[in-house]
């Protein structure tokens, strides 16, 4: 019997006991990060506290505690829980075909009554869940072998075809390259690695031509070159880019910037939030910014390194790893490197759902590493 | 090898940051800046076109409307389609915005509908917000008091055209909120009248409304110039007033400066039509009216002077020294020529006439028989000095120079030999003469003032240089100017009954003219010459009338033609005594009933 909050057979450490094991670092860290995004909220929806930086505010301290609850919970309960976990959030992408809501011509929410529940983002920690589950169970032999391939292949592209049917290319992206990390980090042998970085490049085009939809194509093209389309899809790159060089290197001052206040960046309170910081902060504000996340980032590889078992491993590793994607393809799209995807900045974009799924990650990984010493065994 | 990866990633993520916000920090803080800033035009106030006393005869009040920016608007048809549940666009305003969309810079603000009433413009004003790209602003459009009165003078503003902008670069003529003049003294002094544009720096927001502005004075718009004219606007009024219904033109004007006091054509038409876009009704009920409401007939009108040029061949006549003024013809109601018989206007003849007899009486047989003597060389170098045949330049379009025709004139223009019947229509003001209202007023004041060849000037304020003097010898002006008298204020004269201007002891001199415009036949003239009441109204003969008073002191000259309303002694003549006693009243010849301020 695994006893929730230690206390047992295999964990004799009290609740309390735990409590100040536990790296209070990391969530001092995610908890400062969701600050800096209530100001940021704050400053986009000019200054006005009920459109979103309340909210925002709520949220992060709610899942901050839940942040720690998961934390606390025994890494085998998650260990047995990863593979439900998994088929729940594949359930309610098909829920979202069927019943989901339709906002700005994606289907991506299910209405649950009290919030709306985007399963795409639920399936981002149930992903690596399940890979790391399925990696810590699978014998090292098989790891590069066609059969232990084929399981984590089913697991990863089972999750991207419901999510692309939404459509919802970022985030289709997002889980596969994350799956792929997972599957590298598992000790996948470079001879694989390089024959599936073949497969994509033949994959890539047909994929471009019969698996986006018009206006993904418009985009991508958009942005490999703008000036096809100056007012329409490349508005939002060009607007961003000019609100963020605008900034210069010290910003034009918390709630002075103009390309804000103009309205000319769209969508700036959720995935286009980093323009505000760039803008009235400046370069100095944008690498603090990106610093902030990279220490993160750092901290939990490091908690990464400290874990004995795989399972513990990969999950840090494949949280992170989706935690840094996401930053990465949020900050490349708007500084114009990346087409515009629809990727939130984690932490600082407005959104509920990214919130508890980013937060229940960080809480994962907590508990990945309050029990690290704890022997995990291969289930078969 | 996972921290070389993230440090990768991320040092990637920083340099594009250094090169966004360090390297092209400059070019960025442009753009947004660009973003943020418009330079809008401004429009200039119009200047005003003022009478001589200083009534604005064109004038402009607040006008609200609503325009489009085609930049900010995000989709053309639904703006358009919203907008109409707040005001009507017809299907012309549509497809003129549409093509205004199409054609001009995209930051350019478009006009949607002016002249909106305050209800619908409020109601706009609270709908804005869902309306990204329509502005709505107060500016200024023209307005013509006066009912039309004064339009054929003053002309009308409009669009600039393409034409308009290809031969100007005045950048406000691509402001579509912006007019120009395109008749009239609106024209003619469009680029004093127009101002100068100036520049206002505003923060737009992104759907192009105007969160805050920075006036800088030395940026701001110039007010055109106010543009006087020498026009007397009550009396312009009461001219009209006199014409009623009828249709003509009358020029009044000073015989000695040349100052126009009265340039009116009659019908006219209201001027607001054409600044608020005509509608196609309206420019039907222009076009089809028989009367022609568009046509500036006192300039523009050419008609036959008819016995009013008889002036002109009785100065030829004087100064030739060929014919003895007192010398007596015998008219007995035709002349023959060769085989055709020239009719006096009087049937059974006026007897023995001498020259000024012949005026007073308009005895045409007599200047039939002096014409051939004194040939019509002559007769055409006198009405040219007289004004006549030709332009003044009185500083708008539309100036028709009439005919003086002589035999050079006529193998150019219709290839024949000058017959002597010619120079016999030509003595009776007919045949190919012709004139305008405005010449004849020109000739009577040249007459009048006895010494002087006086042009006719419109507008205020201009440098008048002192007009060249006739040949005529100023004796022979004095003849005829007696001989005029004798018409209005002798028993038998032809306008005797016309002769009281209804000022004591004030005296006026003129000639009348009846202008034939159709061929009278032989058997007619037989069966006996049809009445003009029996005519239809196209048939009818010109009342033509030209004046000149006071007799002793002249002080101003009429050219006055209504169109088919017979005789000369008539219509044209109660309206010359009339407008021509009101002018005198004005100048303080005696009091005037109504001071008129004027109004602002």
């Amino acid at each position: 019997m695994i006893s929730l909050f230690g206390d047992s057979g295999y964990d004799n450490r009290s609740a309390k006991g735990k409590l100040f094991e536990l790296n209070w670092l990391l969530p001092a860290l995610v908890m400062l990060t969701g600050i800096v995004g209530v100001i940021m909220i704050y400053a986009a929806t000019d200054g006005v506290w009920s459109h979103g930086a309340m909210q925002h505010l709520i949220r992060i301290i709610i899942c901050g505690f839940a942040m720690v609850v998961i934390a606390m919970v025994d890494i085998r309960l998650w260990y047995g829980l990863a593979y439900p976990a998994y088929v729940g959030a594949l359930l309610l992408l098909i829920a979202v075909e069927l019943v989901g809501v339709n906002v700005n011509g994606s289907q991506r929410w299910v209405d649950l009554g009290v919030m709306r529940l985007q399963p795409s983002e639920i399936m981002k920690p149930a992903i690596v869940l399940a890979l790391a589950r399925y990696y810590h169970d699978l014998p090292d032999w098989r790891v590069s072998r066609v059969s232990g391939l084929l399981g984590a292949l089913i697991i990863i592209l089972l999750p991207m075809g419901l999510i692309l049917r939404q459509p919802d290319l970022g985030t289709t992206a997002l889980l596969g390259a994350t799956g792929i990390a997972v599957v590298f980090m598992a000790g996948v042998n470079w001879r694989v690695i390089s024959l599936a970085g073949l497969a994509s490049i033949v994959a890539i085009p047909l994929f471009f031509r019969f698996g986006l939809k018009e206006y993904q194509r418009a985009r991508i093209w958009t942005f490999l070159d703008p000036s096809r389309d100056p007012a329409g899809a490349s508005y939002h790159i060009t607007q961003s880019k000019i609100a963020l060089g605008s900034g210069g290197v010290s910003g034009k001052g918390f709630m002075k910037g103009t390309q804000r206040q103009g309205e000319y960046v769209p969508e700036n309170r959720t995935d286009f939030i980093f323009t505000v910081i760039g803008e009235e902060f400046g370069l100095i504000g944008s690498l603090l910014t990106i610093a902030l996340y990279m220490t993160i980032i750092a901290l939990c590889y490091w908690l990464a390194w400290q874990c004995k078992n795989a399972f513990s491993k990969l999950l840090i590793l494949g949280l992170t790893t989706t935690f840094t994607l996401y930053i990465f393809i949020n900050l490349a799209m708007v500084m114009g490197l990346a087409p515009v995807v629809g990727v939130p900045l984690p932490l600082i974009s407005y959104g509920g759902t990214v919130i508890l799924a980013v937060m229940s990650g960080f809480g994962l990984i907590l508990s990945a590493h309050l029990h690290r010493k704890i022997d995990l065994p291969r289930s078969d | 090898m996972l921290g070389a990866g993230g440090v990768g990633v991320f040092g990637v993520l920083a340099s594009r940051l250094y090169y966004l916000q360090v390297v092209k920090a400059e070019d960025y803080l442009t753009l947004s800046e660009n973003n943020r800033f418009n330079y809008n035009i401004v429009v200039p106030e119009r200047g005003r076109i003022l009478d001589r006393y200083g009534e604005g005869l064109a004038v402009n009040r607040q006008d609200y409307r609503a325009v489009i920016i085609p930049e900010r608007v995000p989709d053309l048809d639904a703006t358009l389609l919203k907008i109409q549940d707040v005001i009507k666009l017809d299907d012309r305003t549509i497809e003129r915005i549409k093509n205004d969309v199409r054609t001009t810079a995209k930051f350019i603000p478009v006009l949607l509908k002016g002249n909106l009433d305050w209800p619908v413009f409020s109601a706009l004003n609270i709908r804005a917000h869902n309306l990204p790209g329509v502005v709505l602003e107060v500016g200024q459009a023209r307005s013509y008091p006066n009912q039309g009165i004064f339009t054929h003078t003053l002309g009308y503003v409009g669009r600039a055209n393409s034409a308009d902008i290809d031969k100007d670069e005045d950048p406000l003529l691509l402001q579509p909120t912006f007019k120009i003049g395109k008749t009239g003294v609106e024209q003619a002094a469009d680029q004093s009248l127009r101002g100068e544009a100036g520049q206002l720096k505003v923060e737009v927001n992104a759907v192009g409304r105007i969160v805050r502005a920075w006036p800088d004075p030395k940026d701001d718009a110039k007010a055109g110039k106010d543009v006087w004219l020498t026009i007397d606007a009550p009396l312009q009024r009461f001219s009209a007033e006199q014409f009623g219904e009828d249709s003509g033109g009358i020029a009044v004007m000073d015989v000695m400066t040349g100052e126009l006091r009265t340039l009116l054509s009659m019908p006219s038409y209201d001027g607001n039509l054409f600044v608020s876009g005509l509608t196609q009704d309206d420019m039907n009920r222009l076009n089809n009216d028989e009367k022609r409401p568009q046509y500036n007939k006192v300039i523009s009108g050419g008609y036959s002077p008819a016995s009013t040029f008889k002036m002109a061949v009785m100065l030829a006549a004087l100064e030739s020294k060929l014919i003895d003024p007192f010398r007596k013809v015998v008219c007995v109601g035709k002349l023959r020529l060769g085989n055709r018989n020239f009719h006096c206007w009087k049937r059974r003849g006026h007897g023995p006439q001498n020259m000024a007899e012949a005026l007073k009486h308009s005895c045409d047989s007599y200047f039939y028989e002096i014409a051939q003597v004194i040939g019509i060389e002559r007769i055409a170098e006198i009405a040219r000095q007289l004004g006549l045949g030709q332009t003044y330049n009185i500083g708008i379009a539309g100036e028709k120079s009439g005919i003086v025709p002589d035999p050079a004139w006529k193998q150019g223009k219709l290839g024949s030999g000058w017959r002597m019947g010619d120079t016999l229509n030509a003595s009776i003001g007919q045949g190919f003469v012709l004139a305008t209202p405005l010449q004849l007023a020109v000739m009577t004041s040249r007459i009048a003032n006895g010494s002087l060849a006086v042009s006719p000037n419109l507008i205020a304020g201009q440098t008048l240089e002192t007009p060249p003097p006739m040949t005529i010898g100023s004796n022979n002006l004095e003849f005829v100017r007696q001989a005029m008298w004798s018409v209005v204020n002798e028993p038998g004269g032809t306008a005797y009954a016309k002769s009281d201007l209804g000022l004591d002891g004030v005296k006026m001199a003129a000639k009348t003219g009846t202008a034939q415009v159709r061929g009278i036949s032989a058997s007619e003239r037989r069966s006996g010459v049809r009445k003009n009441a029996e005519l239809p109204w196209k048939l009818r003969d010109h009342s033509i009338f030209v004046a000149y008073a006071p007799f002793d002191k002249p002080r101003f000259a009429v050219g006055c033609v209504v169109e088919h309303s017979g005789s000369g002694a008539g219509r044209a003549a109660e309206v010359t005594r009339s407008v021509l006693a009101e002018a005198l009243k004005r100048d303080g010849m005696a009091p005037v009933a109504t001071i008129t301020e004027p109004p602002l």
